[in-house]
């Protein structure tokens, strides 16, 4: 049996991964650690105009090969599986989170508390837009203090985006450039931007992929990547500790793969993190490892997002940069004596309701000038996609379970994923659409503006949790820094180890977390190690 | 133009295109001369009339070379939110073909109406689906990034990789509006 033995094995190949295994190689290069992920390497950054090009023109996916067929769950929102993981494709939001969504407990009487202090995890988020490359523009809400500038200016905003901000201001909201990680001048040995309007395929690198992090990561000698490799169970010794991860080659299903190291982390997303610790199941721990508590797959969060579009007079040019949005923050904070209802909002231009149409209304074909003329008609005045994603909190039974019924080619149950909202959150359901209502309204009161529609998301956005992070083992998976309460050398980090997805998007979150538990993990690895 | 000259100039136009990445996919078949002269038949009367006949000419070209590029079997993206692995479906090629030589020629405003309405064709397809040679050609133009700034008179350039400079301001008029 082909076996390797490494310092830290880390298991999963995604963002979170690449962060924490540079991190660790930086502060203690003798470490050695091996990186196995279930997906292929796509480090062909030469082609990716071509896949640009093909997505554009025939709807292909723009990063071939990126998921494996066998291997996906019910009720995940993305199939990518590959080193990179969701971030390949990812729109390169940068948003922090906010201090509320630490403290809604103890600020507001809801849900729960992180076990982290918010100047703690500062620090690391202004860590992980340096390693990202951020470029962003303050907020100028007093609350949304940062102690590090961003590392570059931000995306400047484009005509289109100009005209929105104004519209935005007259309503009294202020909104500015959402923060990017993409390059405004050359950074980190990537290219600048040079706004391709395709920025789930970005054929520069303009825009950061953990690709860039593991091509560096390859290159040290105590590094190693091992793709399409699927671990299957980790194994554990009569002190619990974790001994072994067991894996097989996608291309070799019959060849067992075995990974021995003192350190063991999980970093595989809010899916296949718990996936694994659920299947890992053993006479000790019979509903799987780190899961005395029965927390694993447990409080799967995410948040719900409400989307308007709205007709405005003034003149938008659809595809100036349409994955440039600006934002507003001024609703991530509530008082507590109100009803509570916190969100980030965000406008996109459009082009929702103005595109070319081949019948017109009465049935008549449009063809040539006809349909031009139409389309020029109806595209007089811009429109504006408005988003919030709003704070909703999970239930103990929002959850990731292995579904008996479905398998992958080696017998094991795949997951299914059913979100399920706490009461409090669906006591308040109807008090945020009347807010969410009134802001739209709101908006549209300018600029002769009207709500053509608006509309419910209908998964949540950004997921995370299913391996919670906690002060009590009896209510938590594992601490602030995602060491397992049950295991003393298994680490979870990233998306899984949320109790809270906020409301915005959660990736630099992930990787201010990782960033942080990296630091601990070199801090402590001669005792956490130790046999 | 005289229909010798059409066909030299076609020869000239579509054969520069012949030499195109395939991979590892089938190559689609390939348009008679007589199909591409309808496919051009076609684009000058469901395309705008700004493009003027070089424009028809090219448009039809870079559908033929659409059809020859496709990949039947392709992975499409995956998607967000909802996800859901579906391959491209078998090329349009052949259905094209035959519905391009069904057209009369020249082809009429009449029959190209009676055509939509014998495919069914409700709205113009996102991409082309390969049911209707007519939808699917005014689909690749309509929705390309060259109508885009037909559609708004500005040269906006969607598909392109423009840089951030001056993105600020408004997209130049475009120079050939119609």
């Amino acid at each position: 049996v082909p076996t390797f033995e490494s310092d830290v094995c880390v298991i999963g190949g995604g963002i979170t991964a690449a962060m924490l295994a540079k991190k660790l190689l930086e502060l203690r290069p003798s470490l050695s650690i091996n990186v196995v992920e279930a997906g292929r390497r796509l480090f062909d950054l030469e082609n990716r105009m071509e896949y640009r090009r093909r997505s554009i023109i025939y709807g292909e996916n723009a990063w071939p090969g990126d998921f494996i067929e066998d291997q996906n769950a019910a009720g995940t929102i993305s199939r990518t599986m590959a080193v990179g993981g969701s971030a390949l494709h990812w729109g390169g939001t940068c948003n922090r989170f906010s201090e509320e969504d630490l403290r809604l407990k103890s600020v507001f009487g809801l849900y729960t508390d992180w076990p982290i202090e918010w100047h703690e995890l500062e620090h690391f988020y202004c860590e992980a837009e340096r390693r990202l490359g951020v470029s962003g523009e303050p907020s100028p809400l007093p609350e949304d203090w940062r102690s590090e500038p961003y590392p570059m200016p931000a995306m400047a905003l484009t005509y289109n985006l100009i005209e929105l901000k104004k519209w935005g201001a007259k309503s009294g909201i202020p909104f500015w450039s959402t923060p990017q990680a993409k390059n405004t001048k050359p950074y980190d040995g990537r290219a600048q931007c040079i706004r391709c309007n395709t920025c789930l395929i970005c054929p520069t690198g303009a825009r950061y992929s953990p690709d860039f992090t593991y091509k560096q990561l390859i290159s040290h000698k105590n590094f190693g990547l091992f793709d399409q490799t699927l671990v299957r169970r980790l194994q554990i010794d009569d002190r619990a500790r974790i001994t072994a991860a067991v894996a097989v080659h996608r291309e070799r299903p019959e060849e067992k793969i075995i990974f021995h190291a003192p350190v063991f982390v999980v970093a595989s997303g809010y899916t296949w993190s718990s996936h694994l610790l659920l299947l890992s199941q053993n006479s000790r721990f019979p509903n799987g490892l780190a899961n005395t508590s029965g927390l694993v797959g447990r409080y799967m969060c995410g948040h719900k997002f409400i989307t308007s579009i709205i007709e405005i007079d003034a003149k938008i040019y659809p595809g100036m940069n349409e994955t440039h949005a600006l934002i507003s923050r001024q609703f991530f904070r509530c008082k507590p004596d109100v009803p509570y209802v916190r969100h980030d909002l965000r406008i996109w231009e459009s082009s929702t309701g103005r595109e070319p149409r081949l019948k017109a209304k009465n049935g008549v074909f449009l063809l040539g000038d006809d349909l031009l003329n139409d389309w020029r008609l109806r595209a007089q005045r811009g429109a504006a996609r408005v988003r919030g994603y709003y704070d909703v909190h999970p239930d103990r039974n929002s959850s990731l379970t292995l579904d008996s019924d479905v398998k992958n080619r080696w017998g094991d149950p795949l997951p299914k994923i059913e979100h399920k909202l706490d009461e409090a959150t669906v006591a308040r359901q109807a008090h945020t659409s009347e807010h969410f209502n009134r802001v739209f309204e709101n908006l549209a009161r300018n600029d002769n503006g009207r709500i053509l529609n608006t509309s419910e998301g209908r998964y949540l956005d950004h997921p995370a949790g299913g391996c919670r992070m906690g002060t009590d083992p009896a209510s938590s998976v594992c601490d602030s820094y995602g060491r397992t309460h049950d295991h003393e050398n298994l680490f979870v980090v990233g998306s899984p180890t949320l109790p809270n997805a906020g409301c915005t998007n959660g990736t630099l979150t992930f990787v201010a977390l990782s960033l942080r538990s990296a630091e601990h993990i070199a801090k402590e690895f001669r005792s956490v190690s130790k046999s | 133009m005289h229909r010798r000259t059409l066909l030299q100039r076609l020869t000239g136009l579509f054969g520069t295109l012949s030499f195109v990445r395939t991979g590892s996919f089938a190559q689609a078949g390939v348009f008679t001369q007589k199909q591409r002269l309808a496919l051009i038949d076609l684009a000058s009367i469901v395309l705008p009339s700004a493009l003027g006949k070089s424009g028809f000419e090219e448009a039809a070209m870079r559908f033929d070379r659409y059809v020859r590029e496709y990949h039947a079997g392709a992975d499409t993206d995956h998607g967000y939110g909802f996800t859901h692995v579906v391959p491209k479906p078998s090329s349009p090629f052949a259905a094209y073909a035959d519905q391009l030589s069904s057209l009369p020629m020249p082809v009429t405003r009449i029959a190209v109406e009676q055509a939509l309405e014998k495919s069914q064709i409700k709205e113009l397809p996102r991409t082309p689906e390969g049911k209707s040679v007519i939808a699917d050609l005014m689909s690749f133009y309509f929705r390309s990034s060259e109508a885009n700034d037909l559609c708004y008179r500005a040269e906006i350039g969607r598909d392109a990789c423009r840089g951030l400079a001056g993105s600020e301001r408004a997209p130049s008029p475009l120079r050939r509006s119609g």
